[in-house]
């Protein structure tokens, strides 16, 4: 494992250069595998039948589990906005368990979590503008207008705040993860690895997965109503 | 300027594990793009065909919990009726068979009656006829004794009786005749 993000490309687009990292390599790749099993979860949802068994178990208890949780933390008229979350939930967890395979989670790249932040800042001030109109913009200035500067960092410290913790979680397990492979003799690079794995990757991927939608959750539906 | 992509030849630039430039913020821009197209695809290929497919299977359970609802209304309603009709079954039942009782009773009294009448004939006729047959007895035990002792009487008068001892005679035994016949 290598601590830093490689370059494997470099493409000149206009004029700019724009490196291709192995961040969005690999979110190709988790792109991939994850649209394929929609696909084929798709194929297989004409045959799902009135009582669940196996596969048609799983793919139900992912979007019924992760709906009910989106409803209930978004509210009814927000709940429009939670197929947004689903894909964050399960890109970021997807993105954890990558990194069980020994290969690079895309989430351990700040690019990476300031463009999920990013987008949750913006459905953020999109729905407060489109749920409380000018009410939003007013509580800027709440309580006092003086009060309007402080408003405005605490707005833009969202999506900051938001995509550091992310980034930080995952790239400690990362480093740890790397000074381990690195530090210690190669017969102890097998079984112990496992537990450091599951508790950094899996452990830890999921708490923090769970964090990151909760709390952009939050933001949004607070911004709204 | 260009509007074409064009693999770069040169070395590529060293990795890093944070950084704030250009690059960071067009990865990210590219990051985006991929977040927002892995939405749409997994809003449209999955998550929304499923949550159709979910809700549709609940409404599909809630008419069928609704129609077992309404059947088992319909159910107990009839049972209600059905109870009802065995209640006034019932009542009807005792009904007929009170009536019956009464009836029975009726004519078993009726028959008794009759019953008892026709005996009551029956002994009473019974009686006449004992009585009848009786006196007829009588009548001819008392005409035969008289034409006995006629024929004795006679007998003797012819051989050594005169008229008053004769009479004396007869009627002597005629009464006594009489008397033990009765009274056997």
């Amino acid at each position: 494992m290598n601590l830093n993000i490689d370059n494997l490309w470099v493409l000149d687009v206009a004029g700019t250069e724009i490196w291709i990292t192995e961040t969005i390599f690999n979110t190709w790749i988790i792109m991939s595998i994850i649209i394929a099993l929609a696909i084929i979860a798709r194929i297989k949802l004409k045959s799902f039948k009135l009582v669940p068994t196996g596969f048609q178990n799983v793919v139900e208890i992912i979007v019924e589990v992760f709906d009910n949780f989106a409803t209930n933390a978004l509210g009814k008229n927000l709940s429009y906005i939670a197929p947004w979350y689903f894909m964050v939930f399960v890109f970021i967890f997807s993105s954890s368990m990558f990194s069980i395979f020994g290969l690079r989670a895309p989430t351990a790249d700040w690019a990476t979590t300031f463009a999920l932040a990013f987008a949750s800042f913006s459905l953020m001030i999109i729905m407060g503008f489109k749920h409380q109109k000018g009410q939003y913009l007013k509580s800027f200035f709440n309580p006092h207008f003086v009060f309007f500067p402080l408003n405005l960092i605490g707005e833009l410290a969202k999506p900051v705040s938001l995509s550091f913790r992310l980034f930080g979680n995952m790239l400690s397990g990362t480093i740890i993860l790397t000074l381990y492979y690195s530090l210690t003799p190669l017969f102890v690079q097998f079984g112990i690895p496992a537990l450091l794995h599951g508790f950094f990757d899996v452990i830890f991927g999921t708490i923090q997965t769970y964090i990151f939608v909760i709390i952009s959750i939050m933001y949004v539906e607070s911004a709204a109503s | 300027m260009r509007s074409e992509i064009v693999f770069l030849a040169q070395a590529l630039p060293e990795g890093r594990v944070f950084a704030l430039d250009n690059q960071t913020f067009i990865s990210s821009g590219i990051q985006l793009l991929n977040a927002i197209i892995l939405a749409i695809a997994l809003t449209f290929i999955l998550y929304k065909p499923v949550k159709e497919f979910l809700e549709e299977r609940t409404n599909k359970i809630q008419n069928k919990i609704d129609d077992s609802d309404a059947t088992m209304a319909k159910a107990n309603e009839l049972i209600a009726e059905y109870d009802k009709k065995i209640k006034e079954i019932d009542k009807e039942r005792m009904e007929i068979l009170e009536d019956a009782r009464i009836k029975a009773v009726a004519e078993s009294k009726l028959i008794i009656d009759e019953a008892r009448e026709e005996a009551s004939e029956l002994k009473k006729r019974s009686l006449d006829s004992i009585v009848a047959e009786k006196k007829r007895l009588q009548d001819e035990t008392r005409q035969y004794i008289i034409e006995l002792a006629s024929l004795m009487a006679k007998k003797y008068i012819t051989e050594n009786m005169d008229n008053d001892t004769q009479d004396k005679i007869f009627e002597e035994t005629l009464a006594k005749m009489e008397d033990s016949q009765w009274q056997s």
